[in-house]
């Protein structure tokens, strides 16, 4: 309030009051709204990087059959819009009887839309492990399975970490278009007190600092992950 | 429920009306965000750290927060500083300012890849910053650019649809107001989905081939 009685005059021409305490009033539900967007961005992370892995494998494998599921679940998802996709699973599927909630609308979106990116990333990380390593595995007694999950893999996700990273910080953003469905995230309760208030200005202000602090803290997990698994020369 | 696709060829005309309007929002975004992202990768590797900052400021807001927080807060926002903008102007305003901050994160990184010997060669031959940058840097650095830009495009032909939530009329709006009159949702999504599949896919198509030849052509 003590801001809102003296108004920028050069800032605010139209004689607009800035007025955070709206946002401080409103802290509770916009916690709730974070929470809920850094929920479900890490459920899409953790499920997104696992379909991520199994479709990269189906891509690299020598079965035509799923190599061919894979590119075209990759292609599809990658080359429409996240907005479709959404409306398509929570609008759509109710035309042919399935019924989704709208947080498992949203959630099964953002994870096959993450999850086609996370392919791409992976499969190029699978085919820059050298080929000796698998040999080398296979020669040490271990089987296929085994010399793919404890040799394989492991390097495959260390190579791919910058690039899922990119893929991840894309993911809470977009985490936002799911409040189109009605899901409670912070885009939702931005819209929501915007709606009750016309408060615009500091709502959004206030809805976009949460974005950036969420992402910065996203970035450093990354590099610190990034550090801590990189190669020791 | 019965797949129908009566109500797909009726409505076909109003959703290629919508077409037009996504393409233009997507070339007018292309457009004017590479303009200002060359202008501000470039301002990045300023010395100068009253250039650099400001400019890093905005590149990271625009990178770090969504699209449609950005439209929000130019649609219903900026009123109140007297900037009343329509629903179709302030998405392109918003993409605008999302594809400035992506491009010049690409063409920092792409200038900053190449040698510094590129640099100390052309100063050592005379050239000023400008010869430098226009005959030297810049066209090795848009070899570099152009597979990341190209998959930025595609990217913002997508987010065009998020135009929609604000209420501007493209692809996605035309398909939400066929949807209103007949509620055939299935039907219509699947083929705004197609729609711009059918944009997106050559896009993506030759940025791989382009990625690839990039390759074995260096």
């Amino acid at each position: 309030m003590g801001l809102g009685k003296s108004p920028n005059p050069i800032l605010f021409p139209m004689g607009y009051q800035l007025d955070p305490s709206i946002v401080i009033k409103h802290l509770p539900l916009f916690l709730k709204g974070v929470f809920l967007t850094v929920e479900i961005s890490f459920f899409a992370i953790v499920i997104g990087l696992s379909i991520g892995i199994l479709a990269a494998v189906a891509r690299t494998s020598k079965f035509k059959i799923l190599n061919l599921i894979s590119a075209v679940y990759v292609e599809v998802f990658r080359n429409t819009p996240l907005l479709i996709q959404i409306f398509i699973i929570f609008f759509g599927l109710p035309g042919i009887g399935i019924k989704l909630s709208p947080y498992i609308s949203g959630l099964t979106a953002l994870v096959l839309y993450v999850g086609a990116y996370n392919t791409e990333v992976i499969r190029s990380g699978l085919e820059a492990v050298p080929r000796g390593q698998m040999e080398a595995a296979k020669s040490l007694g271990l089987t296929g399975v085994q010399a793919f999950l404890y040799i394989i893999l492991p390097q495959t996700v260390r190579i791919s970490l910058p690039a899922l990273g990119n893929n991840w910080v894309s993911l809470v953003k977009n985490s936002s278009l799911v409040s189109v469905i009605g899901m409670v995230e912070l885009t939702w309760v931005a819209l929501d007190l915007n709606a009750l208030t016309f408060r615009s200005f500091e709502l959004f202000g206030a809805a976009t600092i949460f974005y950036l602090i969420l992402i910065f803290i996203l970035i450093n997990i990354q590099n610190f992950v990034e550090r801590r698994f990189a190669y020791k020369t | 429920m019965k797949f129908d696709f009566d109500v797909i060829a009726k409505n076909l005309p109003y959703l290629l009306s919508g077409v037009k309007f996504t393409i233009a929002l997507a070339c007018l975004v292309i457009i004017l965000g590479t303009f200002l992202g060359v202008i501000f990768g470039i301002l990045k590797l300023s010395k100068n750290r009253l250039i650099r900052y400001p400019v890093s400021f905005i590149v990271e807001l625009t990178r770090d927060t969504p699209i449609i927080m950005q439209m929000f807060f130019i649609f219903f926002g900026l009123p109140a500083l007297g900037i009343r903008l329509n629903t179709f102007p302030s998405a392109a305003l918003a993409m605008s300012f999302f594809a400035a901050g992506n491009t010049a994160e690409i063409v920092r990184g792409a200038i900053d890849s190449l040698p510094t010997g590129q640099f100390d060669a052309a100063k050592s031959l005379g050239m000023n910053y400008l010869q430098m940058m226009i005959y030297v840097i810049i066209p090795q650095a848009l070899r570099r650019m152009l597979p990341p830009m190209m998959g930025l495009f595609t990217t913002l032909i997508k987010d065009t649809s998020l135009a929609a939530i604000i209420g501007a009329f493209e692809l996605t709006r035309a398909g939400q107001e066929i949807i209103e009159r007949t509620f055939r949702s299935l039907e219509i999504y699947l083929v705004v989905a197609a729609i711009y599949f059918i944009i997106c896919y050559p896009l993506s198509y030759y940025t791989r081939k382009v990625e690839k030849g990039r390759v074995t052509g260096f």
